[in-house]
């Protein structure tokens, strides 16, 4: 029996990136806590904004990153750190920007390069940015960077770099590690669960 | 007179020829489907996995294919709305879709049972009084009163499954599609939910549910809906199709234990009986033929 | 109250004070409109009466604890550790004012006001914006909070988004817990290597990730099947509106507006502490 046979386009991508997003939200979050009970020497807070982002395109990792600092600041951190929200954006950006040059196969040299100058290098011109503007900049808690940043600054004078240098330092092994996790995880995916192009 | 008798007979799904696949399956998942369901009617829908049963349901409540997008043939018609060209959200008030796992079901949105059985509703933009009369009828309904209050998640299964029933029969659907609702369910859950099913089924409401406890179902179904690898290999009132024992076999699904054991007996005595479906009456007819 | 619960369940402190029936919009308003004050001018005793105020009111609320132990553990330690490096000679490159000496092993060092300033400043800036917005979100429970943003014209799948997020961590929380008890039933050690480390994260966060993303499926077709795209004007169990509250509270704001920017005009930017001027505020 002869049929026509329509094709029809899928309505669903919106509502599933509306559940997606919170859900890359609360990964984010549970990350933290699993970070913290198996002692992983990682933040493990932004690994889920990068995976949103290479399962459903920039919206849904920078979205769900932005809420996951929102989430953050009202109950733990405490606000203004939602403005660390734009950190997660920029993140999801970086994240965005290497799957469309095709950087995040992890067997190219490329992808590790473009990782650490990314994620390393120009990330903390942002977070650098957002500590002086809206916190004041300065040496941050941990030891080590602020050493880093006391070092920088007495040997140059220049307020901006010595925070600068701080940052670059605690984000060049931290976020490449959490880029790289994500792209493991994302790879091990079905297909089906795959929004983005 | 007769023009009463016809209304009554009119089906209430009608699904010609339905053929369909998912964007990203190679072969159609649903070939060729035809049957109707009458008002008051309660379809089982059975088969082996993967043979496209909840593929089938998602077809009644528009999911297929405007959620999924994918490629379709034939028609189906639900309460006079051809599901192709209507809206789900439109479908959503016709056709309410239980799901097989409790907890992934319920909204997030809602603090309290109470406001999760009134979910539907606000989506839909009810007024609020309404709202209050319906959600209180559907949750005395099934059985969960007392539990308003609670969070949803912090229900049992069989509980959490009851509210999805709750939810979907607060926006009073004409039909009610339900995928595997005790799959997931601990024996207490699983006679919780169908109790709920049956007295459903008793008071008239129409159903299309897919199923593997077929011991159960039959008390209850109307018709029954045979699929495998998605094409319809028996459909007739359930005592034809659930007594087809070779048939069932051999597609993989399991006839009710009396039935078969009474199939086997005829096969290895030669004895000619009627073939019992249900436990009650196979000792009926056993009790007769051991006089 | 157990793992199923939503994490803005748990938060809310239910109380019948005034500020709970503060309509959310004024209670929100009143954490931007602190914020951006304390950040134009530049005076830490300015930011302290803000803060007091504010714990005054929390304390009436009854959420004052929450607050301030978010204040303790972040602003303080903040300011013990950035004083004393930005205040003294090394930390901090707009030194100039020398405000006194303190002896160090021995050595005297002296003590910058520019750094001391910046120091104390930034940090209470931090605990002003921290307790105004905690004190809307401890004082407003879901329902007013879904109220206030429907007011507030956010679009209704940006509100689910809001809310969804705080019922989902709990429920991934106890699962992600399922899977490292699972684990560490098979072996998993936590006293092991970096790479081993990596390797546990990733034993715990693949299927959880999995498990994650196939609810996601199911519930986006569940909120679909029950009209959650209906292009309706949702209906909510909360109206929000303004009361003479309300308006009492907002016209106190902006007479304090007012006098603020007369102080700022005639007195300037660091009206009480008269800090110097650095680069900006």
């Amino acid at each position: 029996m002869s049929q026509e046979i329509r094709e029809v386009s899928p309505t669903g991508k919106a509502i599933i990136a509306v559940v997606l997003i919170p859900t890359i939200a609360a990964l984010n979050y549970v990350g933290g806590v699993i970070v913290e009970a198996l002692k992983a020497p990682i933040w493990g807070d932004t690994w889920a904004t990068i995976l949103g982002t290479l399962i459903g395109g920039f919206w849904v990792g920078a979205a769900g990153g932005f809420l996951y600092n929102i989430i953050m600041a009202l109950t733990v951190w405490g606000l203004p750190s939602w403005v660390w929200g734009f950190a997660n954006v920029a993140i999801a950006t970086i994240a965005w920007f290497m799957m469309k040059m095709g950087w995040t196969d992890l067997k190219k040299p490329m992808t590790w390069i473009m990782m650490i100058v990314l994620y390393g290098l120009v990330y903390p011109a942002f977070t650098t940015a957002i500590s002086i503007g809206i916190f004041g900049g300065g040496p941050l808690w941990k030891p080590l960077a602020a050493a880093v940043y006391t070092a920088t600054l007495s040997s140059t004078g220049n307020f901006f770099l010595a925070n600068y240098v701080q940052n670059a330092f605690t984000e060049i092994i931290d976020k490449p590690i959490s880029f790289i996790i994500s792209v493991i995880i994302a790879q091990r995916i079905p297909k089906r669960f795959v929004l983005a192009k | 007179m007769d023009m009463v008798w016809v209304k009554n007979m009119e089906p209430i799904i009608k699904v010609e020829n339905l053929t369909y696949a998912y964007p990203t399956s190679k072969d159609f998942v649903l070939k060729n489907i035809s049957f109707t369901v009458n008002k008051g009617e309660v379809l089982a829908v059975i088969g082996p996995n993967g043979a496209g049963k909840s593929t089938l349901l998602k077809a009644l409540n528009g999911l297929v294919p405007h959620f999924y997008g994918g490629k379709y043939g034939g028609r189906v018609v639900v309460s006079g709305f051809e599901v192709l060209n209507t809206p789900i959200s439109k479908m959503s008030t016709k056709v309410g879709f239980v799901f097989q796992d409790p907890e992934d079901q319920i909204s997030g949105l809602a603090l309290t049972v109470w406001e999760e059985v009134a979910f539907g509703l606000m989506m839909l933009g009810y007024p609020r009084e309404e709202i209050d009369k319906r959600v209180r009828e559907a949750i005395d309904y099934v059985g969960l009163t007392g539990l308003e209050k609670r969070s949803p998640f912090e229900l049992s299964g069989g509980q959490m499954q009851r509210l999805a029933i709750a939810t979907v029969l607060a926006l009073r659907p004409e039909v009610i599609v339900m995928d595997e609702p005790t799959a997931q369910l601990d024996p207490l859950g699983k006679y919780e939910v169908l109790s709920v099913i049956e007295k459903l089924a008793v008071s008239g409401s129409t159903i299309v549910l897919a199923e593997h406890e077929i011991e159960e179902v039959v008390y209850f179904a109307d018709k029954m809906l045979l699929l495998d690898k998605g094409e319809a290999v028996a459909y007739g009132d359930t005592r034809k199709v659930v007594t087809m024992v070779e048939e069932l076999k051999r597609r993989g699904v399991d006839p009710p234990s009396v039935t078969e054991l009474t199939s086997l007996l005829k096969e290895k005595t030669g004895v000619d009986v009627a073939l019992p479906v249900t436990l009650e009456e196979a000792v009926k007819i056993y009790s007769e033929l051991l006089r | 109250m157990s793992v199923g619960v939503s994490l803005l369940k748990k938060t809310t402190i239910e109380a019948e004070t005034f500020v709970q029936r503060l309509d959310g919009r004024v209670k929100f308003l009143y954490f931007l409109w602190a914020t951006i004050i304390v950040y134009i001018f530049f005076d830490p005793i300015l930011n302290l009466i803000f803060l007091a105020v504010t714990m005054a009111l929390a304390v009436y609320a009854k959420c004052w604890k929450p607050i301030a132990l978010t204040i303790l553990i972040i602003v303080v330690p903040w300011i013990l550790f950035a004083v004393p490096i930005l205040a003294l000679p090394l930390g901090f490159p707009w030194n100039k004012t020398i405000i006194g000496y303190i002896n160090i092993l021995g050595k005297d060092y002296p003590v910058y006001l520019e750094g001391l300033g910046w120091g104390v400043t930034w940090p209470l800036r931090i605990a002003v914006a921290i307790s105004t917005a905690l004190l809307f979100f401890l004082t407003t429970n879901q329902a007013k909070l879904v109220a206030t943003m429907f007011k507030m014209k956010f679009p209704f799948k940006l509100i689910y988004m809001v809310i969804a997020t705080f019922q989902f961590i709990p429920l991934l929380a106890s699962e992600a817990n399922t899977i490292m008890q699972a684990q560490i039933a098979r072996g998993l050690r936590t006293d092991v290597g970096f790479v081993q480390k990596i390797k546990n994260y990733l034993a715990v966060v693949i299927p959880l990730t999995l498990s994650a993303l196939n609810k996601v499926q199911i519930r986006a077709i569940a909120l679909e099947s029950r009209g959650f795209s209906a292009p309706v004007k949702k209906t909510l169990l909360y109206e929000a509106s303004f009361t003479k509250l309300d308006y009492a509270f907002l016209m106190t704001m902006l007479l304090v507006t007012v006098f603020l920017a007369w102080v700022y005009v005639y007195i300037g930017f660091s009206p009480l502490a008269h800090l110097p001027w650095i680069w900006s505020g």
